[in-house]
């Protein structure tokens, strides 16, 4: 599988899912299983070679259904957003990372709260 | 069988000289419609609305945000009268969800093709409460010319003078702009038409002015040469986005009739300044496109920017204040930082503003834009430039034989209402 070379350090493959409106979607996925026992998934905005829904939009059913592949329960489970930096002058495309929380309804993922986190708090997180 | 095909009206711009274009979407969707639908098109912005008529299915196209509860409410209206109510168009698709709310029916996606199936199903009575074709786009060729007799040309004149008609050459678009959906709508490929099928219906067209309306004519440099070659006999006149900067592009855009080019103007570089002056070079106006309020924008970028626009001589200028549109990433990032404080979508109209800035409050954020226009239109009113690029294009038409002299029958009409006759 093709891995975009400026994203391997937080995205180990591509992860295809469907998006909104069963659209086929696409993002980077990184799964660590911490010292803890708790699964950190890291899921990457790849912009351009996602054709669907964007991470964001699809947020909640997505660390759903990442959670539940992993055979992870919400409370053990560490959901962070990135984006990559696309080299763009504008700086809404520089590389960002946020930890996404939930509430959890049914078994599922609901009503995504985001807060940024530098990159060493995404390194300490890996780190476990 | 009777269908009222709706375009519903929106509250324009404070302040801003009022044009109303004959709409797109509703024109390609009646092209696909089944031979026995008669279609009677109403658009609200032109003409009032009549509810109290007896069509056996009612259509709401929407394309802009500002149009959705609008939409909404006409449809609840129709329902309350026992008819069957479907929703297509851009902001039935950035809005799905919501207006699902109100319809018995939504069409997401492109309809070349499809139609038949959903007349069916309305005949049968087993309209589907969804139909989904996002991401599923048509074959470019069954888009077939646009069905602009539904129109009732005579309510797009202002003052005898006929606005464009609006037209597209291809759909879709590569790139990932911070404020634009157009990558949710129309998918991230970029699908051009096949250039015989642009000619069949450019030739059909009896409006010799036009508006291309495609995202970017810049995104296939072979395929923009055999367009603007393929449209030179026609002696169109044009007004499209951003065209490519390369010299023999350029140059058969305008042996091709482009008059002017809309062009994002994001800072005050050389780049900016030297692509105003490639497109002045080729005769090609420009209307730049001044987009404020983003993150990278202090009040002093602001000012700056705009002192920029009066030195690189632009034709026009339209500013406008982000607006965070859904399936945009402007949206998605505004949504995670929460700082999105107005959700009324009547407000998203580009001239008002709806999330907290970063560098500054969203008041000051709104004086700023009523600066900007007033500014740059200070010591030549908008109305005045405008007129000037019409006095272009007119020389031109002149000189190529494609002038139509203004409808002095309708002089005291603009957008179907009386004003005082101009002599």
């Amino acid at each position: 599988m093709e891995i975009h070379p400026s994203l391997n350090k937080y995205m180990d493959c591509y992860y295809d899912f469907l998006g909104q409106w069963d659209s086929p979607s696409r993002c980077g996925l990184k799964i660590i299983k911490r010292k803890d026992g708790k699964t950190l998934a890291i899921a990457t905005e790849i912009y351009r070679l996602n054709p669907g829904t964007p991470v964001t939009e699809w947020c909640a059913p997505l660390a759903t259904q990442i959670m539940k592949e992993q055979n992870c329960t919400p409370g053990r489970f560490i959901f962070v957003e990135h984006t990559p930096d696309m080299g763009s002058k504008l700086d809404f495309y520089d590389e960002t990372f946020d930890l996404v929380s939930f509430q959890v309804a049914d078994g599922k993922l609901t009503n995504p709260q985001w807060k940024r986190l530098s990159t060493a708090e995404v390194d300490d997180l890996m780190a476990g | 069988m009777k269908f009222k095909l709706i375009y519903p009206r929106w509250e324009k711009l404070e302040g801003q000289t009022i044009f109303n274009l004959p709409p797109h979407g509703p024109v390609v969707m009646a092209a696909d419609l089944p031979d026995d639908v008669e279609v009677d098109f109403t658009d609200e912005n032109v003409e009032a609305l009549v509810i109290d008529d007896s069509p056996d299915f009612v259509g709401i196209s929407m394309m802009l945000t500002t149009q959705v509860r609008r939409g909404w409410e006409i449809a609840g209206q129709y329902r309350k009268l026992g008819k069957k109510v479907i929703f297509g168009g851009i902001s039935t698709m950035l809005h799905a969800e919501e207006t699902m709310q109100y319809a018995d029916s939504v069409f997401l996606g492109e309809v070349e093709g499809r139609l038949s199936q959903v007349f069916k199903d309305f005949h049968d009575n087993n309209l589907k409460k969804v139909y989904n074709f996002m991401n599923k786009p048509p074959e470019m060729n069954l888009i077939g010319p646009a069905r602009r007799d539904i129109l009732k040309k005579d309510l797009y004149y202002h003052k005898g003078f006929r606005m464009v008609d609006l037209f597209h050459a291809s759909r879709g678009c590569i790139y990932d702009c911070y404020p634009c959906a157009v990558r949710y709508l129309g998918g991230r490929g970029f699908r051009p038409r096949p250039i015989d099928r642009v000619v069949e219906e450019l030739a059909q067209m009896d409006n010799n002015r036009l508006f291309i309306v495609d995202n970017s004519l810049a995104l296939d440099t072979q395929w923009e040469k055999e367009l603007f070659k393929a449209m030179i006999p026609l002696k169109k006149k044009w007004v499209s986005h951003t065209i490519e900067d390369k010299d023999e592009v350029l140059d058969l855009a305008a042996q091709a009739g482009a008059w002017y080019v809309y062009q994002a103007v994001f800072d005050t570089s050389d780049y900016i300044r030297n692509r105003i002056k490639q497109y002045h070079d080729y005769g090609i106006a420009v209307e730049g496109t001044i987009l404020l309020g983003l993150d990278n924008q202090t009040e002093d970028d602001i000012k700056r920017l705009i002192d920029f626009l009066l030195e690189i001589d632009l034709d026009l200028a339209e500013f406008t204040v982000l607006a965070p549109f859904p399936h945009t990433k402007a949206y998605s990032d505004l949504i995670k930082q929460g700082r999105i404080f107005d959700t009324d979508w009547n407000h998203y109209n580009a001239g008002k503003v709806v999330y907290h800035p970063k560098h500054m409050s969203a008041e000051r954020l709104a004086e700023l834009y009523q600066y900007a226009w007033d500014t740059f239109y200070k010591d030549e009113p908008q109305t005045m430039k405008m007129f000037n690029l019409i006095n272009r294009v007119v020389s031109r038409e002149i000189a190529d034989g494609t002038f139509t002299p203004r409808r002095r029958d309708i002089a005291d009409l603009s957008f179907g209402k009386k004003v005082p006759k101009v002599a």
